[in-house]
């Protein structure tokens, strides 16, 4: 079952664009073509306005919470080619950073995972990815990828920090080997994945084809232990794809289509658990994908102004398909 | 920002938006020259790779023509989606002519490319345009007001629109209609544009602002609302873009001056409506909102005027614009930084001098282009107005809890200036749940856990259980633990029961108390207290139960000996088993039996087994069952770790036979593991508070799945407390919060990087992970003023931890103490499980685990054995902590008395020796079939006289029988009925043995055990109605009715 359980009137002026829950699921962050950004306390279905920050100077796209253990921040990222991490002191939320390091709409922001420390990476309609590190006194370091995706990066999403199939072999003490990556999607119809090199440097590592336009959204799903890395992409051109990777090198990366749709694909979403993905298409429909037995993507529902109803099994969503 | 470039002075044409990968064809222009004035022609097709960052187009054909072109569109016709068909390019010529290619045969090179050609027009065709309903409808359109629809499955004979205007001018646009697809509209420079309805094969209305300067050089729709057009002018005095509204047709609704001189060609985009291109003389190109007015962008150009501007139908971002100087760029209007490509364009610039010398005068041409770039900005902004195509409608994000948020942006049903504010802006929450079973199921073990009832619930999922394997896992895993005797449980669900061996061995006593002859040297040696030279007497005669009973009267030593010889002796099949019961040795048992008798193995270690090596024993030959590899047998050791008591390995184990993974395998895990650990937590009282890594990884995998089916409460009553692992800190700390109680005063803590002295620079990916595990640990809980819950309450509360903490409390004792100091809120915060926590385990024992004694009885007390009521007192004790004494020792019932005269036994602390004397007899031996038991009748039994030998068979046939329809019964009613029956007979046995009854029912008697050797079951049951129906019914009251259950019994099972 999808049931609502919360209908927060945001009260935007304009269109909504993003809108994200906190790491516990208490707060909600929204941001609109108002140029605004606003922060909700949505605990136990209420809906207090926190914070309604004013500072972007045209409509903002995504928003970003950062893991709590640096404290509240929220980034978020405009059309006004900028970046700005807000942060909540003594209750009070206020700009921390400004990064206008890009020279077109920033489209994607996406934390890196709190293990590696505070890495923001935006993508933008530049081309270029830039990864903002905080290096602590207010000071953050910028590296930039340029010509990532020519006319244009769409999303930017982090690999989990953990490294594939090592959640239970993980000799405890010793300090984890994680190497960075990330995946990227643009308007040169590719998802790239990068990598940080030894020496701090972002290389190219792979270039996933299959999407015939532009890719609107990648999303890198959770790791739950086992050693297969997924991600999802999705595109204008309606195709849902689900790329894994099972050897421990990350070279071979086999795409899987999920489903064509009749419209443009905006946005896809894991649950936290990695089983459901969410994927959201221009005909304002979401919809939600599980793993069959047999390695088939079934759709479970269809959400409809966050309602909608879950077949009981796999098969009976084969037929609704059908 | 310029993202190609191609010097070629030709119209141009983008594939259609279905193609992929996008082409770009150029064909020569009519009306320009470049410097060769080479009058050659050519139609080229270049691919838009984006992903090559390089200025230049990929060429992919050229095909050289005769003609040179004044318009030239690329039409989807016959294109599917999966691109096998590349459409149609059509081309507009000098001298009337229309001319249809095939792109997919220019691309591959072919020679006859041309797929038709017609030349009906007078003059030069300038103008084309595709229907986009009906792909095979073509307009063009000429001098002398011609105007042909052209249907390209039938291309021989065009359509006209209707009469010609007059007075007869050139047509210099022609656009068909966005939203319907009979209307056509077509436009002269003479500044008319005549709006043409198919239908009626007339023009229905003229547009025209009769200021007579309007010089029509583009036409276009709206491309959402049907009934708006815009017309461009070319004239240097009136350089404007008119925006009409044909419900409202005698002036324009909107006037575009942002041009200083006039107007070459327009663009509409068709992805947003508020992106409209323009070129004009005064070599800008404009990106406006024709619904404003307004300029959003101006292309960074520096090169002359373009004469055709194109919007790419495929990336939205993309445009083309054709300039006079010759050359044909690709922009983004996204903006962007152009420095990676302005140094290409620098080297291109000049080497292209080198070639400026066509007439061989020596002399280059001074370059074309007076004005030279000014200032180069690198750095191209981007429209002013976000582009539909970028303004993301929808969106749905998973966040933790299973909840869903969702938005949507329904689009406005009026086209007219889209009253946004009127819009809600709603988000929706929603909590998806996908597994029902799943979640019912960990709410019944919940509740379970919380009322302590272990015996309903597991009783519950045995009645549910529809596998045999769940059949025998279900009550292993639970209830038998609860139960007191819970070894005894264990041998009956492998199918040994006590009570029928028990019956088995007075049968055998029988047989040999008849047998008995002595022999004369025997005599002698017995005489003279020579034990051994008796013992080897009996011996050599194969009187091996004489041989053991003298040699247990000459002692410990002789007893031993004359074992060994005996084992040496006997080729018997189970003396395998024998040896093992005898000399304890079970771990060689365990060790090496065949693991198609796990279950002999296993009945025979929980029968004989020492507690203290009970555990271990049970443990090995999971093992091996383990490591066997095939998965029956991996579930079947999963058993033999439920008997151990083993949760760490039962864990593992699991792990590897099932597909983890999956949520209801997982909760099956949980269900086992729960319960065993509230069982052993019971029975053995200690270490089951340390979880290992592997149940903590579990654990977590379960609360983790629970979480995200929305059950927080749940996840976090199950979640192991006692364990340091970070990602259970995080989980217990993310679903703490994420349960919505109110952080203190709203403080948030600090933030803690702020405190790192991060060093300055390049911070290393060392410091990354090398500081930040450690500070989040307490960076989770600041003040202290979030601690995290008591969590997993269910399996005893020792946390290593804490006690180490809190010296105080002994750390052998469950203790009372929360691992984490206690929450200063109250803790209603919780639904349930804290209860549970503060509720002193010690004495909720014995008034929950006193075990169920009118169930336990019967089955351990042979019927009217004294012994039973000191049996008895035993279970009804408070459980002890030992859990050597939480099962009967099994040998009590047959042992005991006989042995009790030389060596009387406490209840605790059985010494190994205890056993001893029953070499043969161990009743709980499983293989009781091929026994021959030497062993003294219990005290009571002494008294009792022998059944005489004439009616022996009767108790032999139907002892037989019953054990005959047991090993074949399955169900657990009629073996009941069966044990039931089998006491019952005693009765019988007695009469038989005091000769009370009369001889008509004996011989009835001996008439129905006849039929049961015969297995006729239905002449015996005639023979008993016969006899219950002539005697006296007192007389046979006690028995007949049972007997009759008994043969009955045998006749539905068919034994």
């Amino acid at each position: 079952m999808v049931s609502v359980i919360n209908t927060v009137d945001t009260s935007h002026e304009d269109m909504i664009h993003d809108a994200q829950m906190d790491y516990y699921g208490t707060r909600l962050a929204t941001c609109s073509s108002d140029r605004s950004v606003k922060i909700f306390d949505v605990r136990n279905g209420g809906q207090i306005l926190i914070a309604d920050l004013r500072g972007h100077e045209g409509p903002v796209w995504q928003v970003a919470w950062a893991h709590p253990m640096y404290g509240n921040i929220l980034a978020s990222c405009s059309y006004d080619r900028k970046v700005i991490i807000w942060r909540e002191e003594n209750g009070t939320w206020e700009k921390s950073h400004e990064h206008a390091g890009h020279d077109s709409s920033v489209n994607s922001v996406c934390w890196a995972p709190h293990d590696y420390g505070l890495i923001l990476a935006c993508g933008s309609s530049d081309g270029a990815i830039s990864l903002l590190t905080y290096t602590g006194e207010g000071q953050w370091e910028v590296k930039k990828i340029n010509n990532a995706h020519t006319i244009g990066c769409n999303a930017v999403s982090w690999a989990p920090a953990v490294v594939p199939g090592s959640l239970i072999d993980q000799p405890s003490g010793q300090k984890p080997n994680y190497i960075k990556r990330f995946a990227s999607g643009g308007c040169d119809n590719l998802i790239k994945l990068w990598k940080e090199e030894e020496d701090g440097q972002w290389k190219e590592e792979q270039k996933l084809e299959a999407h015939s336009d532009w890719v609107r959204d990648v999303a890198w799903a959770p790791s739950i232990g086992l050693p297969t890395s997924t991600i999802a992409s999705c595109s204008q051109d309606g195709r849902v794809f689900i790329w894994t990777c099972d050897d421990a090198s990350g070279n071979t990366w086999s795409p899987k289509l999920l489903h064509k749709f009749n419209d443009v694909v905006w946005h896809v979403s894991w649950s936290i658990t990695a089983n459901i993905l969410a994927v959201s298409g221009g005909d304002n429909k979401v919809t939600l994908w599980k793993e069959s037995v047999d390695g088939q993507w079934v759709c479970i529902s269809d959400v409809n102004k966050g309602q909608g109803s879950v077949s009981a099994s796999v098969t009976e969503g084969q037929q609704n398909e059908q | 920002m310029k993202l190609k470039e191609v010097d070629r002075t030709a119209m141009q044409a983008w594939s259609p938006a279905q193609n992929h990968p996008i082409y770009l064809a150029t064909g020569t222009s009519a009306q320009q020259l470049d410097a060769t004035f080479s009058t050659n022609a050519s139609l080229e097709i270049f691919e838009l790779d984006l992903s090559d960052p390089s200025l230049d187009m990929k060429s992919c054909a050229t095909f050289s023509s005769s003609h040179r072109y004044h318009k030239l569109i690329w039409g989807p016709y016959k294109m599917d989606s999966k691109g096998d068909v590349s459409g149609v390019l059509i081309a507009g010529g000098e001298n009337g002519n229309i001319i249809l290619y095939d792109p997919s045969k220019i691309i591959a090179g072919d020679k006859e490319v041309v797929i038709a050609q017609n030349d009906k027009h007078t003059g030069p065709v300038r103008a084309l345009d595709v229907n986009i309903f009906q792909t095979n409808l073509v307009a063009s359109g000429a001098n002398e007001s011609e105007i042909y629809i052209w249907d390209l499955n039938n291309f021989a004979t065009p359509m006209t629109p209707g009469a010609k205007t007059q007075p007869p001018e050139d047509i210099s646009c022609i656009a068909w209609n966005r939203q319907v697809q009979h209307i056509l509209a077509s436009a002269s420079p003479s500044g008319r544009a005549t709006v043409w309805d198919l239908r009626k094969n007339e023009p229905i209305i003229k547009v025209s602002d009769h200021s007579n300067r309007m010089h029509c050089s583009g036409l276009a729709w709206h491309p959402d609302i049907a009934t708006q057009m815009v017309l461009a002018s070319e004239d240097d005095r009136l350089p404007v873009i008119q925006m009409w509204d044909l419900r409202f047709a005698s002036s324009p609704l909107r006037v575009l001056e942002n041009h200083a001189r006039g107007i070459l060609a327009i663009a509409w985009s068709m992805a947003d409506p508020e992106l409209l291109l323009s070129c004009g003389k005064d070599a800008k190109i404009l990106c406006s909102n024709p619904n404003t007015g307004e300029v959003l962008y101006e292309l960074p150009t520096n090169t002359q005027w373009c004469f055709d501007i194109q919007w790419c139908p495929r990336n939205p971002a993309v445009l083309s614009a054709a300039s006079f100087d010759g050359r044909i760029s690709v922009y983004s209007i996204m903006g962007g930084s152009t420095d990676g490509l302005r140094q290409k364009q620098v080297d291109k610039l000049s080497s292209s001098f080198g070639n400026l010398d066509p007439f061989g005068t020596g002399q280059p041409l001074p370059p074309l282009q007076i004005p030279q770039q000014t200032a180069q900005h690198s750095i191209v902004l981007p429209l002013k107005k976000p582009p539909k195509w970028i303004r993301r409608p929808v969106g749905a994000s998973f966040s933790f809890g299973g909840k869903l948020v969702t938005f949507e942006n329904v689009r406005m049903p009026s086209h007219q200036g889209a009253e946004q504010q009127q819009q809600q802006h709603h988000v929706f929450i929603s909590q998806v749940v996908t597994e029902k079973e799943f979640l019912s199921r960990s709410d019944q073990l919940q509740q379970a856990v919380q009322s302590q009832g272990f015996i309903n619930y597991c009783q519950k999922k045995i009645d549910a259980s529809q596998t045999e394997f769940e059949k025998m896992c279900g009550p292993f895993e639970g209830k038998v633990n609860f139960e007191d005797d819970s070894r005894g449980k264990y041998l009956e669900l492998l199918g040994y029961r006590k009570e029928d061996l028990g019956k088995k061995i007075a049968l055998a006593l029988n047989k040999v108390d008849g047998a008995d002859v002595v022999r004369r040297p025997l005599k002698i040696a017995l005489l003279t207290g020579n034990f051994e030279s008796a013992v080897d007497l009996c011996l050599h005669d194969n009187r091996m139960a004489d041989a053991i009973i003298l040699a247990i009267a000459g002692g410990q030593e002789l007893l031993a000996r004359t074992q060994k010889k005996y084992f040496a002796k006997s080729q018997s099949k189970i003396t395998r088993l024998i040896t093992a019961v005898v000399m304890k040795n079970w771990k060689e048992i365990v060790g090496s039996c065949d693991l198609k008798n796990w279950r002999e193995a296993l009945a025979a270690v929980l029968t004989y087994a020492k507690p203290d090596e009970f555990a271990a024993l049970c443990d090995l030959l999971g093992t091996r069952l383990e490591n066997e590899g095939d998965s029956l047998l991996q579930t079947q050791a999963c058993l033999c770790y439920i008997c151990a008591g083993n949760v760490e390995k039962l864990v593992a184990c699991w792990t590897k036979a099932q597909d983890g993974s999956h949520p209801l395998s997982l909760q099956d895990l949980i269900e086992k593991v729960v319960i065993l650990r509230k069982a052993v937590q019971l029975t053995q009282a200690m270490d089951t508070s340390t979880v290992g890594v592997l149940l903590a990884a579990k654990m977590s995998q379960y609360a983790n799945l629970l979480a995200a089916q929305g059950s927080i409460a749940a996840a976090l009553a199950f979640l192991p407390d006692n364990t340091n692992q970070p990602n259970i800190v995080q989980l217990r700390d993310r679903l703490c919060r994420a349960q919505g109680e109110p952080v203190a005063g709203h403080e948030s803590p600090k933030i803690p990087y702020e405190k790192q002295q991060l060093p300055k620079g390049r911070p290393g990916p060392v410091v990354g992970h090398h500081q930040m595990p450690r500070v989040q640990t307490q960076q989770y809980y600041p003040h202290g003023e979030n601690p995290p819950p008591p969590g997993f309450i269910m399996h005893g509360n020792v946390n290593p931890n804490a006690a180490g903490q809190l010296p105080t409390s002994p750390g052998h004792m469950h203790t009372q103490v929360p691992p984490y100091p206690q929450p200063q809120r109250p803790q209603n915060g919780w639904n349930d499980p804290p209860a549970l926590n503060r509720v002193p385990k010690k004495k909720k024992m014995p008034e929950n685990f006193m075990p169920p004694v009118p169930i336990t009885s019967p089955i351990m007390n042979p019927l009217g054995d004294p012994q039973s009521q000191m049996l008895q007192q035993q279970p009804s004790a408070p459980i002890p902590l030992s859990s050597q004494s939480s099962f009967p020792q099994p040998h009590l019932s047959g042992g005991q008395p006989f042995h009790g005269i030389q060596q009387p036994l406490g209840q605790t602390g059985m010494p190994p020796s205890f056993s001893k004397p029953n070499i043969e007899g161990a009743p709980g031996a499983p293989i009781g079939n091929t026994f021959q038991h030497v062993q003294s009748l219990p005290t009571k039994k002494i008294t009792k006289k022998p059944i005489p030998d004439e009616h022996l068979i009767l108790k032999t046939t139907f002892e037989d029988l019953i054990q005959r329809c047991l090993s074949s019964a399955t169900d657990p009613q009629t073996r009941r009925k069966l044990d039931d029956a089998s006491k019952r007979l005693e009765f019988l046995y007695d009469k038989l043995r005091e000769q009370t009854l009369s001889p008509t029912i004996t011989s009835g008697l001996h008439s129905i055990a006849r039929s049961i050797e015969t297995r006729n079951y239905s002449e015996g049951l005639t023979m008993h109605t016969h006899i219950v129906s002539t005697s006296n019914f007192s007389e046979t009251s006690a028995f007949m009715p049972v007997l009759k259950v008994v043969l009955t019994q045998a006749n539905k099972l068919g034994v």
